[in-house]
């Protein structure tokens, strides 16, 4: 087994501070929506909670873009433009997800230190970071304080609109919350992507490396 | 002393003569012409003469029966007894008293009277009566409504005290017309309050001072009582520390403070709607029915077919229709928490007792929600409500109709619950999917290998 360096300190500290801070908001998020149905704590802890939180995000995320705006490591969020190369590797990786890897095949994608991400993670990380991550926090912060923010409100369309496309980002988090870690267990061994998002060092087949 | 009668007995009865008529001139010019409080003077007096009476009645010649009395304590307790009787009525100036007890046919009657009476008021109360002018009463007058009250059904211009009179709390004239709601005040802490500052005979000029029906609604320039943001600014024009307050524990307090009147959360038990008011975002004001052209009633009820209450497409239908008025779909809604009763909406009581607990309003089915009016401003300010179904404030279609309102998760649509769930489904299911699929996977697998591997049965 070979290591590679893949996962500097930055990204490491950036993704375990996402990580927590997800699950907080969207604990905290449930809480505040469904307290008729859900009693983890208050209403009112819930808010003060998920506004503290939200701002940590905020944050955290502007940690990770100055991160990769700086470094050369950005080609790891470079998107595949040709869709014929990029439906082939996503098809391939499904194929393996699918299947492959049941029957024991070896993961189609190769991990670098310019490439670590497989086509299916490439297009959802960009999507998740670019896009759902920007909105949730936009729409957040325009709830957090909709009076300060009233002109910002009412160019998207008033506060019903800004809320469901934050409830919208919320559901897509919550499939992420669940999916994600499920396939980072999907290493050589459970543990090993974990094991890496702590260390930096990815293992590699030596075969593999070739 | 020799008497000296016959030269002297003639000067002692001319000295009589001459102390009496100096007596009486006395007694006649110690009579003021003028009046002072409590003393009337001489020419109100000889009005007073028959207008004190009691009963002075008169039939005009429409045949109505016309009361003429005048309490004499009363006036001349008054500010306006320095004025006197024909400062006001100055026709009289100079009648003739007896021909004036005769000419009944002139009467009037008393509301045609007093209401033709306010260009008297004017010439004296200027400012006062342009601020009445202004007002919700003034416009109800103006239409023809014989209830609504002038200057003199507040203020009796035959008794009518300073500024500085303190009046019990029950004995506001407001309570002429209003009388369930002075009685609702009486009761609540503001009216606890002004009691004990009436009873103590001193209502102090600082914040302090609890308020009575004008302070909030202003003596004159009364409007409905839903104008922008007016009642709210009367609340805090002395709670001026409650922002702050509040901000100590609310999330969004100004927020609130817009969507929600005070009273909605500071008077315990009563009922609450959602009233959505037609608004222009263009011009940024409420929209306001024109005189003589009602659209309002005649829209709702087209859109409300069964007459169940505005269903979500009704309510959508009935936006488009005003969006046709305004140009660049200007015409939104805007959502505001109130009281059902304007009686109940009185019963302010202490804030220990307010409603602190956010799942009264922040949760799905609360009672909060399931009143809910449409309404429009009428020229005079009052508004012009319909009812609407409580699903439009949770239908899909909201986030277009109703895009100016929400309560989290009070009114939260349904349709991003079943999404949610759906995720939660998705979420959990997947993984354990996929790890079952693998773990049955590889042990058929390796079931298979084993089975290569046994040895060959001996023969």
């Amino acid at each position: 087994m070979q290591r590679i360096y893949v996962h500097p300190l930055p990204v490491r500290v950036w993704h375990w501070i996402n990580a927590l801070s997800f699950v907080l908001m969207i604990l905290t998020g449930i809480q505040i929506r469904y307290v008729g149905l859900v009693s983890m704590v208050s209403f009112q802890t819930a808010v003060d909670v998920h506004n503290w939180v939200g701002f940590v995000l905020i944050g955290n995320f502007f940690i990770w873009f100055l991160f990769y705006l700086f470094s050369d490591k950005i080609t790891v969020y470079h998107p595949e433009l040709s869709p014929m190369k990029h439906f082939r590797d996503s098809f391939r990786q499904m194929k393996y997800y699918g299947y492959g890897i049941f029957k024991g095949d070896p993961n189609p994608h190769h991990v670098s230190v310019y490439h670590k991400f497989n086509a299916m993670q490439s297009m959802t990380y960009q999507i998740i970071m670019l896009i759902i991550v920007p909105i949730q926090c936009v729409t957040g912060l325009l709830l957090w304080d909709v009076e300060r923010f009233q002109w910002s409100v009412e160019l998207f369309g008033g506060i019903r609109v800004v809320d469901t496309a934050h409830v919208l980002t919320f559901i897509v988090s919550v499939v992420f919350i669940f999916i994600h870690p499920y396939l980072a267990s999907l290493g050589h061994t459970p543990m090993a992507h974990y094991k890496a998002m702590f260390t930096g060092y990815e293992e590699i087949d030596d075969d593999a490396s070739h | 002393m020799k008497c000296t009668k016959g030269k002297w007995s003639g000067f002692a009865a001319n000295a009589n003569l001459l102390v009496f008529f100096m007596l009486a001139l006395f007694l006649i010019g110690s009579i003021p012409a003028h009046a002072t409080f409590g003393v009337l003077s001489k020419d109100d007096k000889a009005c007073l003469n028959c207008h004190a009476k009691k009963p002075y009645d008169k039939t005009n010649a429409k045949g109505d029966s016309v009361s003429l009395h005048i309490n004499d304590k009363k006036f001349s307790e008054s500010v306006h007894n320095d004025n006197g009787c024909t400062d006001c009525h100055t026709n009289l100036e100079k009648v003739d008293i007896k021909k004036h007890e005769k000419s009944n046919n002139k009467l009037i009657g008393t509301r045609t009277y007093s209401v033709a009476a306010i260009k008297v008021c004017v010439e004296c109360h200027k400012k006062t009566v342009k601020q009445y002018d202004d007002s919700l009463h003034a416009s109800l007058v103006r239409g023809g409504n014989e209830e609504a009250p002038i200057c003199t059904d507040c203020h009796d211009p035959h008794s009518v005290r300073a500024e500085s009179a303190i009046a019990p709390v029950d004995d506001v004239p407001c309570g002429n017309c209003h009388a369930k709601i002075v009685k609702a005040y009486a009761g609540s802490i503001h009216g606890h309050a002004r009691t004990k500052q009436v009873e103590a005979g001193k209502i102090p000029k600082d914040d302090t001072k609890a308020p009575i029906c004008s302070d909030c609604h202003k003596s004159h320039s009364i409007l409905a009582a839903v104008a922008q943001g007016r009642i709210a600014n009367s609340c805090l024009s002395c709670h001026k520390s409650a922002l702050a307050a509040h901000k100590k524990w609310l999330p969004n307090t100004e927020l609130h403070y817009e969507a929600i009147s005070c009273s909605t959360c500071h008077v315990t038990t009563t009922k609450r709607r959602v009233d959505l008011r037609l608004y222009d975002t263009i011009a940024k004001k409420d929209i306001s029915e024109k005189t003589g052209v009602p659209m309002f009633e005649s829209r709702a009820k087209a859109a409300d077919i069964q007459g169940l209450g505005l269903d979500a497409l009704a309510l959508q239908s009935l936006l488009t229709e005003f969006n046709r008025d305004i140009p660049r779909g200007g015409t939104v809604l805007r959502g505001r928490l109130e009281l059902s009763s304007g009686i109940e909406l009185h019963q302010l009581t202490d804030k220990s007792k307010a409603i602190k607990d956010c799942d009264t309003c922040h949760s799905s089915g609360t009672d909060v929600f399931q009143t809910v009016t449409v309404s429009i401003s009428r020229p005079d300010g009052r508004s012009i409500r319909h009812g609407a179904q409580s699903e439009v404030l949770t239908s899909p279609i909201s986030v277009d109709s109703v895009k100016g309102f929400y309560a989290i998760g009070g009114t939260r649509i349904k349709l991003l619950d079943v999404l949610f769930a759906i995720a939660l489904f998705v979420g959990v299911t997947v993984p354990v999917v996929h790890m079952t699929s693998n773990w049955l996977f590889r042990r058929y697998l390796r079931n298979i290998e084993s089975k290569k591997r046994a040895p060959p049965p001996q023969t």
